[in-house]
């Protein structure tokens, strides 16, 4: 949504005003904790819940100088940002009918250090609903629910190839929401063990970036066993015009240290952009031509974590990813990229075409680029009660590109924290992890009401 | 296979052992088997058809002092606990199914799954909000009897059961008179005691129709750094059938 500035101040004025109105309930709210307070409010008080998270924080970034963004002149990535969000939650939980809405306020100022926008600066604003939903329970095991909402599940960190719906699982950093997508779901739970949801993936909601194709209604059936010994659900999903897949996750609890788990996907069809050799002027185009496939591609994570006596969680991963690029198809994407980025500058319908390629190359639909991946990890939260740390590695066992994320966060009483995300990749320019940016560093408050 | 059931028979001897043991105590409750007495200090720190409880857990550690708020509601093997303050945790969830542990937060994208051992805050494990089941989780190894706080008491040596518990070894004071758990020591796998956790019982519930004592507060001391001390105190408990939606992770974030 493209505002002008004077517009934007108003949306801007309006949304404090109204936050802080729908704030005033809260100290009486907060009655209900001493059971003090009406009837009436603490009624409520027990329906009603108002959460308010503002976050300002600047963005420092380097961009590549890669085939992908040759000089920074397609991606265009700003070298700083300043940042502001606010992010009100709404809860009504009205037995039978629970309401949820999640509006979203962003504003963003961008200076370019690189590329055709060199010494230039923009603010940008967004206002929209990233999630809400209506679910409705029909019975005292039975749920019927639409909304627009960021469904995830599975234990892994690297990504989570069991969720035929999102690519991102939102683990590379927590401060950035995912999109939501637009979802009908029904969920029956007949015992404590078992549970059956069907999930309609009706519309793609303002997740509309990451796929290569327009959005294609999906169904899914997903069974869930949670145990004594452990957890595990299979998924079983019908993309209309696409792909089918039967995902799978698990895991145990081995001991109160040592947690076990896997998460993987069997894809008949994959709806992705692969580097195809043929007469177009840069010698092969992106194409999708594995989405016929009458095979299926495995999908496999496995996973591990240990806890030390002293509180901190290390956690290894290893991926294998069937739909990745082989060496062979990896090699003529790297040239077909180099070839419309040297194209860009040539002006004329060779550039056009040299844009588009590269528009194919960036967002090809594949999860991961290659094949075979490696995870690790160390978190310790709660460090002196108000440090949270997270060390993570993350490597591409194919083109041995990697990347080196740090998330820390530091709690100042009881309502402002202090939070950084770090992120260093390591790898030449026709590398997975070294073709976008070459560091990146978010530091930033969050203040919760 | 063999040291499987090794470990099997060495559970049911020391079993065994303790139950002999048993048909010895001596008290009000004497027809009580060690197993049932350990199961009734259970129910007065959670109960199997359901319960839900306010937890106020303040804790200092290194003398910087942390408090939370939290709602649990507890059946049988699983609890769910929401924090309810301050402002920084509100709307936090630890979700936990037996062992199996899922920890969500507003923000994050989908729960993640943690170890029992990890710390809630201050002294207290994860393990340490849900409902108690030690009946379940650990063996009597021996049983014998002595004073807290000039009252009689059943002192439990518990072993842990399987690798699956918070804690490898747990020595047990319970009231001869109240059925109460009083006291409690806390041991590593190595044999060193870690933390020690004293209990009080000023509420009050019915279960079959009948008062009983149930558990106002539990205050853990490090045994390594006496100062740090957290104290959880346990208000508005309801006995009642908690629905196993309020347990399933599909709902668990929304």
């Amino acid at each position: 949504m493209r505002m002008t500035l004077s517009k934007r101040l108003h949306v801007f004025i309006i949304f404090v005003f109204l936050a802080g109105v729908l704030l005033q309930p809260a100290p009486v709210l907060s009655a209900e904790d001493d059971g003090s307070g009406s009837p009436e409010i603490r009624k409520l008080a027990e329906v009603f819940r108002f959460d308010l998270r503002i976050l300002s924080y600047g963005v420092l970034q380097q961009p590549s100088d890669s085939s992908q963004n040759p000089g920074n002149n397609f991606l265009e990535i700003p070298r700083y940002t300043g940042n502001m969000e606010f992010r009100p939650d709404l809860t009504l939980k009205t037995d039978p009918l629970d309401l949820m809405v999640k509006p979203r306020l962003h504003l963003e100022y961008r200076v370019w250090e690189e590329g055709s926008r060199e010494g230039t600066g923009d603010w940008d604003n967004d206002l929209y609903v990233n999630e809400w939903l209506a679910r409705w329970r029909a019975r005292e095991n039975l749920f019927v629910s639409y909304g627009r909402e960021n469904l995830q599940w599975g234990p892994s960190f690297l990504f989570s190839p069991s969720n035929p719906f999102f690519l991102d699982n939102g683990r590379r950093n927590p401060y950035v929401e995912v999109p939501g997508m637009d979802f009908g779901r029904v969920i029956w739970i007949p015992d404590s063990t078992w549970t059956v949801s069907f999930i309609a993936n009706t519309d793609e909601g303002r997740n509309d970036i990451n796929l290569p194709g327009p959005f294609e209604r999906a169904y899914a059936l997903k069974m869930d066993y949670q145990g004594r010994e452990g957890y595990g659900s299979l998924i079983l999903t019908h993309r209309e015009n696409a792909e089918n897949s039967l995902g799978f996750f698990g895991g145990l609890t081995l001991s109160d240290a040592v947690l076990v788990y896997v998460e993987g996907a069997m894809i008949r069809g994959v709806y992705a952009l692969y580097p195809q050799a043929d007469h177009s002027p840069f010698g092969a185009s992106m194409e999708r031509i594995h989405a016929d496939d009458s095979s299926a591609q495995p999908v496999i994570l496995v996973g591990s974590s240990y806890t030390f006596a002293e509180g901190g969680t290390f956690t290894g991963e290893y991926a294998h990813y069937s739909p990745g690029y082989g060496g062979a198809e990896a090699d003529r994407y790297y040239a077909l990229r180099r070839n419309a980025a040297a194209a860009l500058s040539y002006g004329g319908p060779i550039s056009g075409l040299g844009e588009l390629t590269l528009g194919h190359t960036i967002n090809t639909g594949l999860r991961l680029l290659r094949r075979n991946y490696a995870l690790l990890q160390y978190n310790r939260n709660n460090i002196n009660d108000c440090i949270d740390l997270t060390c993570r590695w993350t490597q591409n066992l194919d083109d041995w590109s990697g990347q080196l994320t740090v998330l820390g966060s530091y709690i100042f009483g009881d309502h402002i924290q202090l939070f950084t995300v770090g992120t260093l990749n390591e790898g030449s320019d026709d590398t997975e992890f070294g073709g976008f940016l070459d560091y990146q560093c978010m530091i930033g408050l969050q203040y919760t009401f | 296979m063999i040291k499987r059931f090794a470990k099997r028979f060495r559970n049911t001897l020391l079993c065994a052992m303790a139950m002999g043991m048993g048909l010895h105590l001596s008290c009000a409750y004497a027809s009580l088997s060690p197993t049932e007495i350990l199961r009734k200090a259970d129910e007065a720190r959670g109960n199997a058809e359901g319960v839900e409880w306010r937890i106020d857990i303040r804790s200092v550690e290194r003398g910087r002092e942390q408090h939370r708020t939290l709602r649990v509601r507890a059946r049988s093997f699983n609890s769910l606990a929401e924090f309810l303050a301050p402002p920084n945790v509100k709307g936090q969830k630890l979700l936990m199914l037996d062992r199996n542990m899922w920890f969500a937060k507003p923000g994050l994208s989908k729960p993640v799954p943690i170890s029992p051992r990890q710390k809630l805050i201050g002294g207290a494990a994860n393990g340490d909000i849900a409902s108690t089941n030690y009946a379940g989780d650990y063996n009597i190894v021996k049983t014998s009897e002595d004073m807290v706080n000039g009252e009689k008491c059943y002192l439990f040596d518990l072993k842990a059961s399987d690798n699956r518990a918070t804690y490898d070894r747990i020595l047990y004071w319970i009231s001869i008179e109240r059925l109460v758990g009083l006291k409690a020591e806390f041991y590593t796998v190595s044999g060193k005691m870690f933390k020690t956790a004293v209990f009080e019982y000023k509420n009050s519930v019915k279960i079959g129709g009948k008062p009983r004592e149930f558990i106002s507060r539990m205050v853990i001391t490090s045994a390594l750094i006496k100062n740090d001390v957290t104290t959880m105190n346990y208000g508005r408990v309801v006995i009642r059938k908690i629905p196993d939606s309020v347990f399933n992770l599909n709902l668990l974030t929304r």
